[in-house]
């Protein structure tokens, strides 16, 4: 049986990798045998790369506030009609305030954890953080709720809140400043979020919370979501997350740094 | 008409922070107008969550998002279209404030990939909204058939004939420094 002679539209299929797999070995047996074929795929497949180079970096730019205001439930007769009847009895108090940002992010929270429970995904720690990170850090003016310049109080704070001594890392050998931190809603219990910037106005975070259950340690793990890098690793119930817009050995250079100095409580200094 | 309570759940919200980067992308690439392109997400949002009971909870709400954006940029460019406010994409030395390149890129010269987006801006926006979903958003060509409701066999005859623009108008090939004006 002759193949079907082979189209543009095959040749499209295939540098997209959507190319049944019925086609498949005849075009690859085309593509071997035809230079002007082959010459045809490494071009599209150098086009695409050049319209990822030229349209990626979109996504790292910060979003407005109009457009994060927008991704809220809007107010209105409809939404505050129909919302405390829904919403489970202890939810009510704040059904009124269901559109202001924070509320609104508690309550997409539990949206999220259900879906991600369904799908069995196991990355809900790195994706949340990175979700947090992109929310946060983009904020320029009230990326935290505590400034460093009011670090002890601000560590004291999150100490209470999330039921365990936390502290912020020094990062200023690396060129990390630490900007503040506040409390952001986790899977089950509150997380601390400390935001770093560099010299270049480049943010980090650091995301920490205690492990809901105890579980063992792990490796320094490495996931990209949604144009943030995230390294993240478990030790001692308490689960950490390093995320930026940062290549991937600097991130991981400084997660490294940051493990050290939270594994030698000794070496901290006094408080 | 007021909706019934208990049928129109809130959209995930994080889904719809952690969606924002795309959908204003996708809103440039309609729209070739970075503020342009804001309104759009903007409206986009608004009609989400008025239309959030038309969204099946558990599917991608990325691609439902998407849906929406076209549909509100259809009609808001029928409108538009009595007023002949005609979109121009190449118009600016650099392709515009929508398509200003990043000085730091991977592996291509500025100039080259300012020179691709300005290919991209010529195309018909139904060319050019169907490669970035394509291309640099990779969803299955049947996905891409369903968010702008037209046929797979189009979603494929217009990713062609963009590539084939794209193709011609790089005639000599992206990566010959003999097609590009270098600047000093």
């Amino acid at each position: 049986m002759n193949p079907l002679p082979i189209t543009d539209t095959d040749v499209s299929a295939y540098v997209d990798g959507q190319l049944p797999a019925a086609r498949l070995s005849s075009f690859e047996e085309a593509l071997a045998n035809d230079a002007a074929l082959a010459a045809r795929v490494t071009q599209l497949r150098q086009h695409n790369a050049m319209l990822h180079d030229a349209f990626d970096p979109w996504l790292a730019e910060p979003l407005p506030d109009r457009l994060i205001a927008a991704a809220s439930a809007p107010e209105g007769p409809a939404a505050s009609a129909s919302a405390p009847k829904r919403a489970p009895r202890w939810m009510l108090p704040t059904a009124a305030a269901a559109a202001t940002l924070v509320v609104g992010i508690g309550i997409g929270w539990f949206g999220r954890d259900a879906l991600l429970q369904r799908d069995g995904t196991p990355t809900t720690f790195a994706r949340q953080a990175a979700l947090t990170h992109a929310l946060y850090a983009s904020d320029v003016n009230r990326p935290v709720e505590i400034w460093a310049a009011e670090e002890k109080r601000l560590v004291n704070w999150l100490s209470k809140r999330l039921g365990f001594a936390v502290r912020a890392p020094d990062l200023n050998t690396l060129g990390f400043a630490l900007v503040g931190g506040r409390l952001v809603a986790g899977n089950e219990m509150p997380a601390a979020l400390f935001v770093y910037e560099n010299a270049d106005k480049q943010r980090m975070t650091l995301q920490v919370r205690r492990q809901a259950h105890p579980g063992g340690e792990t490796a320094f793990r490495y996931a990209f979501e949604d144009g943030v890098g995230v390294y993240y690793w478990i030790e001692d119930n308490c689960s950490y997350a390093l995320s930026g817009n940062l290549d991937r050995a600097q991130l991981l250079a400084i997660g490294r740094v940051v493990y050290g100095q939270l594994a030698a409580p000794e070496a901290a200094p006094a408080r | 008409m007021p909706l019934p309570p208990g049928t129109d759940p809130p959209l995930p919200q994080p889904d719809l922070l952690a969606a924002l980067p795309r959908l204003r992308r996708y809103a440039r690439v309609l729209t070739g107008d970075v503020t342009r392109a804001d309104d759009l997400v903007q409206d986009t949002l608004a009609r989400a969550w008025e239309k959030r009971r038309l969204w099946a909870a558990g599917t991608d709400l990325r691609a439902w998002l998407f849906t929406v954006m076209h549909n509100v940029f259809v009609n808001q460019r029928a409108l538009a279209r009595h007023e002949r406010h005609q979109v121009s994409l190449d118009s600016e030395e650099e392709g515009g404030e929508a398509w200003r390149i990043p000085v730091r890129s991977m592996q291509y010269t500025r100039m080259e990939l300012i020179e691709l987006t300005q290919h991209v801006g010529r195309l018909p926006v139904d060319q050019r909204e169907v490669l970035l979903l394509a291309v640099v958003e990779e969803m299955r060509y049947e996905d891409i058939a369903s968010t702008l409701a037209i046929p797979v066999g189009t979603v494929m005859s217009r990713l062609s004939r963009a590539r084939e623009k794209l193709r011609a108008a790089f005639a000599d090939g992206p990566g010959t420094p003999s097609s590009l004006k270098i600047v000093k």
